[in-house]
């Protein structure tokens, strides 16, 4: 804490108002943070996605392809929170 | 038999004339040797670039990477109708559409080609899209706007993947030709917006017409909860009803911009932003990557999304709990 204050402390004996930087350091933390748990999120649910479709036709290959059309359906869901999370981010980082 | 058959691979393999492995052999050395090619390339190009301006460089603070995403008022049509890129992009999947259908609906014939083929696996996809969600008759009468969306989500992503002259906020050629740029009319809000108002209002009215009013709003929450239960279900259903609008939206619109953005920005956009030439080269392969992930799969994949949620919402306003 003491640090981000001495780092503000420091941008404004250098002219920079504290105001600017810190809005810019937040919309910085906003579009990692966005990008970043997006991601996370989504790699999480694609992988134990992926991983119940291999075992389920493990079990019934005879299920292949009911079971592929409802893999796609559950992974174009999942893949577009990873884009929520980036929107937003670029969302508080651009406007 | 278990000989037999652990044998005959085998054989296979050694009955493959000379000629057939010399041309497998040939084979394997020219991939290798373009791919070789193409990693010399790739490292040619970044020595050059980093010898010629440094790793140093100044940012750029007036580039703004979603400039081009902004509609410019091409001209008026008619009082505040206005003619811009949005426009231009949704007449043009409209004329495309409406072109490769109706000349294959009327060049049919019982030996079907390529492209016939194609479009009757599509039917047929769409077909079995709505009869397994929907009663017959609903089937019948959904099939229609199920797969007019289908075909126009995807034409206009698909479009979104082709360089047009379209930027007019940057003119090349000393200001006098629009510079080129990857734009689709999804990564406007307004767009996928009224293609979800349309499938909400549609969902919404098949419920209504179904069930009644008061029977359709009965039959948002599943029946023999008791009070104390219904007091908490009833706003979370109506919110998700309303909800489904909002994300039938927001995932097109989002999918299809953010992919824009990140095909633009490793391909060029942070390069610029930073002022830094060789970033650009570096992250380039990485561009091409998300646009072929993005144009092979993800294009398809929302709109057979878009086309799939409509015809379950359509299905399940009229079946009750």
């Amino acid at each position: 804490m003491s640090q981000i204050l001495q780092a503000i402390n420091a941008a404004a004996e250098t002219g920079v108002d504290p105001t600017t930087y810190g809005q810019k350091a937040g919309r910085a933390i906003a579009l990692g943070v966005g990008a970043g748990g997006g991601a996370a999120g989504a790699g999480a649910g694609i992988g134990s996605l992926f991983g119940s479709v291999v075992e389920a036709t493990a079990r019934q290959p005879e299920m292949r392809n009911e079971i592929a059309s409802t893999q796609w359906l559950g992974f174009a869901l999942t893949e577009a929170c990873f884009f929520y999370g980036l929107v937003g981010g670029f969302i508080a980082f651009f406007l | 038999m278990t000989t037999l058959q652990a044998e005959t691979p085998t054989e296979n393999k050694n009955e493959l004339s000379p000629q057939q492995e010399a041309n497998a052999k040939a084979g394997m050395s020219v991939v290798k040797k373009v791919g070789l090619l193409a990693i010399a390339v790739y490292i040619l190009g970044f020595v050059v670039l980093l010898a010629a301006y440094g790793l140093s460089g100044t940012k750029n603070e007036e580039f703004n990477i979603v400039q081009p995403f902004h509609l410019d008022t091409w001209f008026t049509i008619v009082g505040p109708i206005e003619f811009n890129k949005g426009v231009l992009y949704l007449l043009l999947t409209t004329a495309i559409t409406i072109g490769i259908l109706l000349y294959v609906a009327k060049s049919m014939t019982m030996r079907p080609n390529r492209m016939q083929t194609a479009v009757e696996a599509f039917y047929d996809l769409i077909r079995s899209m709505t009869r397994d969600n929907m009663d017959e008759d609903l089937a019948k009468k959904w099939f229609p706007l199920v797969g007019t969306l289908f075909v126009f989500i995807l034409v206009t992503n698909l479009l979104g993947y082709i360089p047009l002259p379209v930027n007019s906020s940057e003119k090349i050629f000393n200001g006098n030709f629009p510079s080129f740029q990857l734009y689709a009319a999804d990564t406007n809000v307004a767009v996928p917006l009224v293609l979800a108002l349309g499938v909400w209002l549609a969902f919404n009215y098949e419920g209504v017409k179904a069930h009644g009013f008061g029977g359709y709003i009965k039959s948002l929450v599943p029946s023999g909860v008791s009070k104390g239960m219904l007091v908490l279900l009833y706003p979370l259903e109506i919110l998700s009803n309303i909800l489904r609008l909002l994300s039938l939206t927001v995932r097109l619109w989002a999918n299809l911009l953010a992919g824009h953005l990140l095909i633009d920005f490793m391909g060029g956009n942070m390069a610029v932003l930073l002022g830094r030439p060789f970033l650009g080269w570096l992250t380039l392969p990485l561009g091409i990557a998300i646009f072929l992930f993005e144009a092979v799969l993800i294009a398809g994949l929302q709109a057979f999304i878009f086309a799939i949620l409509t015809a379950m919402y359509i299905g399940s306003a009229t079946h009750s709990h």
